[in-house]
């Protein structure tokens, strides 16, 4: 018999039961809806709590340590797999001034490439990057570390920071008590932008940001500045900070073993992120589980419909035998009803669920918020359901298997069935 | 050619444990040449069911061989005896056993559907049978819709469709009047003519019985060939 004969023999039957076969789909379509819409808040959650992690940036970030970082080594990690940049920062060991308008303040500054600073998400809240020598951009709160200090201050009253713009403004920047007319190492800097706030509200970014072709003039011109102090000459110029980028967080692991292979230190929140995914693994393996069920109980029907079927079938099952059908053809017939209850009640649950989801998104957040008496405010963006092709998918080969193994039984009672009593058999 | 030798067959009845054996055939021995209609009239109860069931391969016996064509039935299993029925074999009923959910056309094409023969050419040749045995007039009606007579002519149809050698009959006409069991047993007359199709009829009727070129009597499971009445 060809599959294509076989199917239409599968429609008649299912004609013949319109109604029957109508609610064991129903059935099963609940059970799978219910699997799907379940698990599909795991789903949601993990995006909501990972899209908060991921947006700020650090999750594809990998700290190496070495004793000696060289440009070298880094430009060698740039060529590991999956590397999306590698930002190499020095930053200066010497005690350095920076003064603007009467204020006065220590400098936390960073010799750096800005290309490779932009490809790794480095954003600037105004201005634009330097593009002549003597511009350089700082961090957020580099006014809050300006003080004038010709101020007296009373008591309780707080320190004078600087107010001002800072944005256009030139400074000059100068290392603590080598300003002298020999060799002066002072230079005026012009601050053409302003680096974006860190993510997190502890974060201090008071940072002086310069290119790293800077960095070459001022060492020597320190270097010239202090020729005869000799008490601090074992300390580097500058302490390497190397950040390696993953093109994607899922790639963050291998990149993080190729550098720990290579015998760097590395430290990378990869770990974190895993954990929070063998915790939402759980999650999700428990709703799948408790949907599992609904699709079990949906399942007694089809066992139910499969055996009426074949009750009642039972002298055209003597028939067709009788004619010359195998066994196995029997089987098939059988097993293709439910594996057809199970895939249309599939299809419909998918249909439904997406719809359930969206709604659920779509208005659930509003009476959150209204519950809540409108405190939520803009941050609040939550994910409640979230339907990945993965979910469509289990929940599908859940379902169909289930169907099948529920007609299973069924389909081969009808196996069994003996021609001479089934052509006896009254209906 | 079909040659049956030894043929025993008993039945367990009884509650479980409490099992009685009860003989239905003994050691039988039956032949039937190609082209000939075979009869087995007896009274009910003396076995001619039985076996026909076995030699159609419905049932296993427990000793004895059947040789269709020197090929044994009884040793083969379940699926091999299928096909080889759907390939040598037609049936006919005494309750017709048509299929309720299919109208007379598709129930006339169910043996070509099983056999995997491809739509277009299933439709000519049912249409042809159909014309051929005077069923064209109801080819779109459900067995419901059919006398007795007209359901047996597409029972008969259905056991000629895939032109099969032999044609096993269990009462063909049993279940109808005088008048159309003639029909009937003419159609099957025919048939034979034209086709040179084996028939092993079963029946009670002697006059059924008349119509066949060998005639078996069964009496409480044992056979004895030749008839009471000469081959017309
Ligand atoms: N499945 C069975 N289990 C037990 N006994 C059976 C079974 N089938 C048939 N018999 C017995 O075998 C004997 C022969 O039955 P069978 O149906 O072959 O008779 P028959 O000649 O066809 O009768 P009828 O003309 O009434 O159809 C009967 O006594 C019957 O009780
Ligand atoms: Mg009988």
């Amino acid at each position: 018999m060809s599959f294509k004969d076989q199917i239409a023999f599968v429609r008649q039957h299912i004609r013949r039961n319109r109604l029957r076969v109508f609610m064991t789909v129903l059935a099963a379509t609940m059970g799978t809806a219910f699997l799907i819409v379940l698990a599909s808040v795991g789903f949601g959650l993990q995006k909501t709590i990972k899209d908060d992690i991921l947006s700020n940036q650090m999750v594809t970030q990998i700290e190496v340590y070495s004793e000696d970082m060289t440009d070298a080594k880094t430009d060698a990690m740039k060529k590991i797999g999956h590397v999306e940049t590698v930002v190499h920062r020095k930053q200066l060991v010497p005690m350095a001034l920076g003064e603007l308008e009467g204020h006065t303040g220590s400098m936390n500054t960073y010799f750096t490439d800005f290309k490779d600073e932009q490809a790794s998400g480095f954003k600037l809240a105004e201005g634009r990057f330097p593009e002549k020598p003597g511009e350089v951009i700082v961090g957020s709160q580099f006014a809050e570390q300006l003080i004038d200090e010709s101020k007296e201050l009373e008591e309780g009253e707080e320190l004078a920071t600087y107010e001002g713009k800072v944005i256009g403004q030139t400074f000059t920047f100068s290392f603590e008590g080598r300003n002298d007319e020999n060799a002066s190492a002072a230079w005026p800097f012009t601050i053409v932008g302003v680096k974006e706030a860190p993510g997190k509200d502890w974060a201090f970014d008071g940072y002086l940001y310069l290119d790293e072709s800077f960095m070459e003039e001022m060492e020597s011109a320190y270097a010239a500045a202090s020729k005869d102090r000799s008490e601090e000459e074992d300390m580097p110029f500058t302490n390497s900070q190397v950040n390696v980028y993953a093109d994607d967080l899922a790639n963050v692991k291998s990149i993080t073993q190729a550098l720990k292979d290579d015998g760097y230190a590395v430290y990378s929140v990869s770990e974190e992120i895993e954990q929070i995914d063998v915790f939402f693994l759980a999650l999700k393996a428990g709703l799948i589980f408790v949907g599992t069920i609904a699709i079990l109980i949906a399942s007694i029907g089809i066992f139910n419909t499969m055996t009426m079927a074949v009750t009642e079938r039972t002298r055209e099952i003597g028939v067709m035998k009788a004619l010359g059908a195998g066994p196995k053809l029997i089987q098939r017939l059988f097993l293709m009803e439910s594996a057809w209850i199970g895939l249309v009640g599939t299809v419909i649950a998918v249909v439904i669920s997406y719809g359930v989801s969206f709604a659920a998104n779509a208005v659930l957040p509003i009476i959150v918020d209204a519950a809540l008496g409108g405190e939520t405010g803009d941050s609040f963006e939550v994910t409640f359901s979230v339907i990945p092709w993965q979910l469509v998918l289990i929940a599908s080969a859940i379902s169909l298997t289930v169907a099948m193994i529920s007609g299973w039984r069924p389909a081969r009672k009808a196996t069994k069935t003996d021609v001479i009593g089934a052509l006896r058999h009254e209906l | 050619m079909i040659e049956v030798k030894g043929l025993s067959h008993s039945f367990r009845v009884g509650k479980k444990g409490k099992e009685t054996e009860v003989p239905v055939l003994k050691e039988l021995s039956l032949k039937a040449k190609d082209g000939e209609i075979v009869s087995i009239v007896g009274r009910s109860g003396s076995g001619k069911s039985t076996l026909l069931h076995i030699l159609a391969g419905f049932l296993q016996p427990d000793t004895g061989r059947v040789l269709v064509d020197g090929t044994d039935l009884t040793a083969m299993n379940e699926a091999q005896r299928a096909a080889f029925r759907l390939e040598r074999f037609g049936f006919v009923f005494q309750n017709f056993q048509l299929m309720p959910g299919l109208t007379a056309f598709e129930n006339i094409e169910l043996p070509l559907t099983l056999k995997g023969v491809p739509a277009p050419e299933r439709k000519r040749k049912v249409e042809e049978l159909m014309e051929s045995t005077g069923l064209a007039a109801i080819r779109g009606h459900y067995p419901n819709e059919l006398s007795g007579g007209q359901q047996q002519r597409v029972g008969i149809a259905r056991a000629l469709i895939t032109e099969p050698p032999v044609i096993f009959a269990d009462e063909p006409t049993g279940s109808l009047d005088s008048e159309t069991e003639q029909d009937i047993l003419n159609l099957i007359l025919s048939l034979n003519r034209k086709y040179g199709i084996t028939f092993v009829i079963i029946t009670h009727d002697d006059e059924v019985a008349a119509i066949a070129n060998r005639q078996y009597r069964m009496h409480d499971g044992e056979l004895t060939e030749g008839g009471l009445r000469h081959v017309v």
